[in-house]
């Protein structure tokens, strides 16, 4: 698998993997039959030691040579097959991307349900039962990590601005779709060349609303490899997670009555009951899981590996909980993601967020792709029943009620919204309504067979039209019509700034206007936040910490590790990269690019020393405070790594190439005296003469202007020791908080007691 | 909701304001009922006074820049249709009629929202927001929380990201510019007013 894009290795690696694939489906599908046959097998032979456990009488019959190599295959089969399973269909995965031009044309899902109808042929074709998408794998394992994900990194300003249109399609454009399929299908079944008169009102109702909801999983599929601008896909995505309770409401009353026949005006009440209960029930149990999570996290800054966990199984908790009351499984683990994240993300350390966000991708992805190939054995597998007038006016009436649904609603909407949606949105929307794998398992629960299987069949047709046809021209249609893309903006400082002032600006002149609007209540919930809540969620001082500050904060750690990842990765590069930027800056004439009268061994050694004491530096990591990141440069490793870039930055504007000798001296000046040393690196080190008088002053100032706390003893450090007593009894709790920021357990810090 | 022109008349030059500044009969009835309740001693004419009676307003970060902001340096009171022009600015912007180059910016079009920001922002009406003027209104939004270091280190960031043509200060344009990827139609803009 070690194909780099040569035209043949890709193909071999697919086919490779192909056939591997086939090979464990196999095996996998094997043990179901010959278990029997190894039950029996494995009495008699009392060959491996296992069986000398289980059976000990075996073991004294009679006396065998020591079995040094055995073969027992039984007692692993089952994660054996499951780890198989995954793998394979991960390297599929990694297989689609080396075939460059079938990647960009069909998404990922389409490609992992074809593997999966292959696999699901082959097997058949060898007289196996596949494995089939059952019901409780998918509802317990396989959707969670997906909806985890998708709700944990949920945009909330996106999601919230727009919430009412989501509420609605959701809502109301689902009950739609459930009642106008239903309805008509009804109708459709009288017709009498179909020969399906059996199917009564209700039966056609329960088919509705199983095939009415927008699926997540497909939706997420689909969706992030078109990057549409964002308002669209938090509308469809919205719409997907939010029609949850709608389905679980729907679905439980039509399954009920279908047994019974008949629907009175009581039982729709109920229902309309039991949606409410369904869907804020199942926000509750959310919320309040994400609040016991939070609240756990505040006292983890002793075990800072087991962090993670308490995110994911609280979250599982909530889905788990929500599912045995029938409330709504996604919205609980929504409402726990988004409430937790905040709190948990102000507490937890960096490391702990990488992990949390690398899980969630991994666990979502493989979970995806799983999906995808187990729905085409499913397929596969049947069984069926093909109706052709069932199935194609199933598949027209999903279309139209679609369409209708949206352009009627939006209608109504739009009466009501600032930014409107044009007919090009509303077009993306209805045809980003894609069904998926929640409707193909939905349809595997029911348990009336004679209708099940062309239910069944009927849904898988809508399925695969929906994430073949659709899923494969979405991408053109989006280029057809200009349809506003995903704009890519770096975190920017300023729009975070002018974001707040304008909130509090709206505030104020709904304040005047004597308008409680969004955002007032807004600005109430964030005051709530901050005096109450924050104080309980959020552990130590982080929790009166102003929320620019924690972005300023964050933006800066981001640019800083940028900065020593392409600094320090490679030796001379840091100094030809500046160069090289600076040139592109200045267009400046090859004559500066020549690095100046210095020796190589000079440079060697400056570079040597760099690195040394960049790495004590880090290691070292005391006094580290987010209070002192910007005051006590002499401390801190990033503060450094900023004050490389400003010069850096300033210094492209000026065009002095031998500023980057200036800016290491300046590093290595601060670092120096870090150590509590006298100066000594300008008179020896600096490389040119001219240089150095001009380098002190410069760097002096700089590092003397941005370290002007009054409160604390910052000053330039030639009085290195009055410094270092001054910050002793600072070190303890600075301690605390450096180890909660850089999550290094190591017991290095507090060992290193120099300051 | 009576929108006849009858009781219009309460309000001098109603007509006037709505072709003025775009807002509907019943938009500027509505305004005029909080202009009236807000005045309270029924003196047909507001004072800041009555702008810091509304508690939320006191306990708004940039509350008393909003309230320079309706009363500039020269006048010390604020009669109702000066009250209506600035509150224009926050209508929703409509779809973009085609307009002649000659009729002046609309006050709620993007440019006029985002013009009206930084008037807020720019207290000494240079046509700049110096570092000096960013560091009052971070230190206004964030308080006693942080350090001046910090302070120092955020404006010094901010004014080196959108600083264009390097003078220090940012302009009007590079903080349009900055301000190009956020939804300023849907951010500045009151639903109310609609």
């Amino acid at each position: 698998m070690a194909g780099l894009g040569s035209g043949t290795s890709p193909r071999l690696a697919g086919f490779v993997s192909l056939s591997l694939l086939v090979f464990v489906a196999v095996i996998s599908a094997s043990p179901d039959n010959v278990d029997g046959a190894n039950e029996t097998l494995r009495r008699p032979s009392g060959d491996s030691l296992e069986d000398s456990h289980h059976h000990p009488r075996n073991s004294t019959e009679h006396r065998k040579a020591f079995p040094v190599l055995a073969f027992n295959y039984e007692h692993v089969s089952k994660p054996f097959v499951i780890s198989l399973w995954i793998l394979l269909a991960l390297l599929m995965k990694l297989g689609f991307h080396l075939i460059p031009r079938v990647s960009h044309v069909v998404p990922e899902s389409c490609l992992l349900i074809f593997v999966g109808l292959l696999v699901g042929g082959v097997i058949k074709a060898m007289n196996q039962t596949p494995p089939v998408l059952d019901t409780k794998l998918f509802f317990l394992y396989l959707l969670p990590p997906i909806i985890l994900d998708a709700g944990y990194f949920l945009p909330i300003r996106a999601f919230t601005e727009n919430m009412g249109t989501i509420l609605v399609f959701a809502v109301v454009g689902t009950l739609w779709n459930a009642f106008f399929i239903g309805g008509m299908m009804f109708a459709v079944c009288q017709i009498e060349a179909a020969q399906v008169g059996h199917v009564d009102l209700l039966s056609c109702l329960l088919f509705g609303s199983i095939i009415s909801a927008v699926d997540p999983v497909a939706v997420l599929a689909v969706f992030e490899e078109i990057h549409i601008n964002e308002l669209l896909h938090i509308l469809v995505f919205g719409e997907s997670l939010l029609n949850d309770a709608v389905t679980v409401v729907l679905y439980h009353l039509f399954e009920e009555f279908a047994h019974e026949g008949t629907v009175t005006v009581g039982d729709a009440l109920l229902g309309v009951v039991s949606f409410f209960v369904v869907s804020v029930g199942g926000i509750m149990v959310g919320v309040i899981f994400g609040i016991l999570g939070a609240f756990t996290s505040r006292f983890t800054s002793h075990s800072r590996v087991i962090e993670p966990l308490f995110v994911f199984l609280y979250s599982y908790m909530a889905y788990l909980s929500a599912e045995v009351f029938h409330l709504s499984g996604i919205m609980s683990l929504i409402a726990c993601g988004v409430i937790m994240r905040p709190y948990v993300e102000a507490n937890i350390s960096h490391k702990s967020y990488t992990t949390i966000k690398y899980f969630l991708k991994m666990w979502s992805s493989v979970s995806e792709t799983l999906i995808f190939i187990f729905l085409g054995v499913s397929t596969v597998e049947g069984p069926h029943n093909w109706n052709w007038i069932f199935v194609i006016f199933t598949l027209i009436l999903c279309l139209l009620s679609r369409v209708l649904g949206v352009v009627g609603l939006t209608f109504i909407i739009n009466k009501f919204r600032i930014i409107k949606l044009t007919k090009k949105d509303q077009f993306i929307v209805a045809y980003g309504g894609l069904r998926g794998a929640i409707a193909f398992s939905l349809g595997f629960l029911l348990t009336d067979t004679e209708k099940k299987d062309m239910f069944l069949t009927a849904i898988i047709t809508v399925i695969f039209f929906t994430v073949f046809v659709q899923g494969m021209t979405i991408r053109p249609l989006v280029e057809l019509l200009a349809v506003k893309k995903k704009k890519e903006s770096k975190a920017s400082i300023n729009e975070e700034i002018h974001t707040q002032f304008l909130d509090h600006l709206l505030t104020g002149i709904e304040d005047i206007c004597g308008h409680y609007g969004h955002h007032h209540w807004k600005d109430k919930l964030n005051r709530f936040n901050k005096t109450y809540v924050k104080k309980w969620l959020i552990a130590g001082d982080r929790s009166t910490e102003p929320q620019l500050i924690s972005f300023y904060n964050k933006m800066e750690m981001k640019e800083a590790m940028m900065l020593v990842e392409s600094g320090s990765a490679a030796k001379l590069p840091s100094l030809a990269s500046t160069a090289s930027l600076q040139n592109a800056q200045q267009r400046a004439p090859p004559k500066q690019r020549a690095i100046p009268s210095i020796s190589k061994t000079r440079e060697q050694e400056i570079r040597k020393m760099l690195r040394a004491n960049l790495q004590k530096t880090r290691q070292r990591l005391r006094s580290y405070s987010r209070h002192d990141l910007f005051s006590d440069p002499f401390e801190d490793n990033m503060s450094e790594i900023r004050f490389r870039k400003q010069r850096v930055q300033m210094e492209r504007r000026v065009g002095r190439h031998t500023l980057i000798f200036k800016m290491e001296t300046a590093v290595l000046l601060s670092l120096q005296s870090s150590e509590h040393k006298v100066y000594t690196y300008d008179e020896s080190e600096s490389p040119r003469d001219g240089a150095a008088p001009e380098t002190s002053p410069d760097s002096v100032s700089l590092l003397s202007e941005s370290s002007q706390r009054p409160g604390q003893s910052s000053r330039m450090k030639k009085r290195g020791d009055a410094e270092q007593g001054a910050r002793a009894p600072d070190n303890q709790e600075e301690q605390q908080k450096l180890s909660r920021c850089f999550s290094d357990p190591g017991p290095k810090e507090e060992e290193e007691g120099e300051g | 909701m009576g929108s006849s022109s009858s009781s219009l008349s309460h309000i001098p030059d109603g007509q006037q304001l709505m072709g003025e500044t775009g807002f509907s009969a019943a938009h500027l009835l509505r305004l005029h009922e909080r202009f009236e309740l807000l005045d309270k001693d029924s003196r047909g004419h507001l004072r800041p006074e009555d702008f810091e009676e509304i508690r939320e307003l006191t306990e708004n970060p940039v509350g008393g820049r909003i309230i320079g902001a309706f009363f500039p340096p020269e006048k010390e009171t604020l009669d109702f249709p000066s009250f209506v022009r600035i509150l224009a600015h926050f209508r929703p912007t409509g779809k973009n009629r085609s307009r002649d180059r000659t009729q002046p910016e609309p006050a709620n079009s993007r440019t006029g929202k985002l013009k009206f920001a930084f008037k807020l922002y720019d207290q000494d009406r240079d046509g700049k927001i110096s570092r000096d003027e960013l560091l009052q209104v971070l230190r206004a939004m964030l308080g006693l929380q942080v350090t001046e270091e910090q302070l120092q280190s955020i404006a010094e960031r901010a004014i080196q990201e959108a600083d264009l043509n390097s003078d220090g200060a940012i302009s009007f344009d590079e903080f349009k510019k900055s301000l190009e990827k956020v939804d300023i139609e849907h951010k500045m803009s009151i639903r109310f007013l609609k």
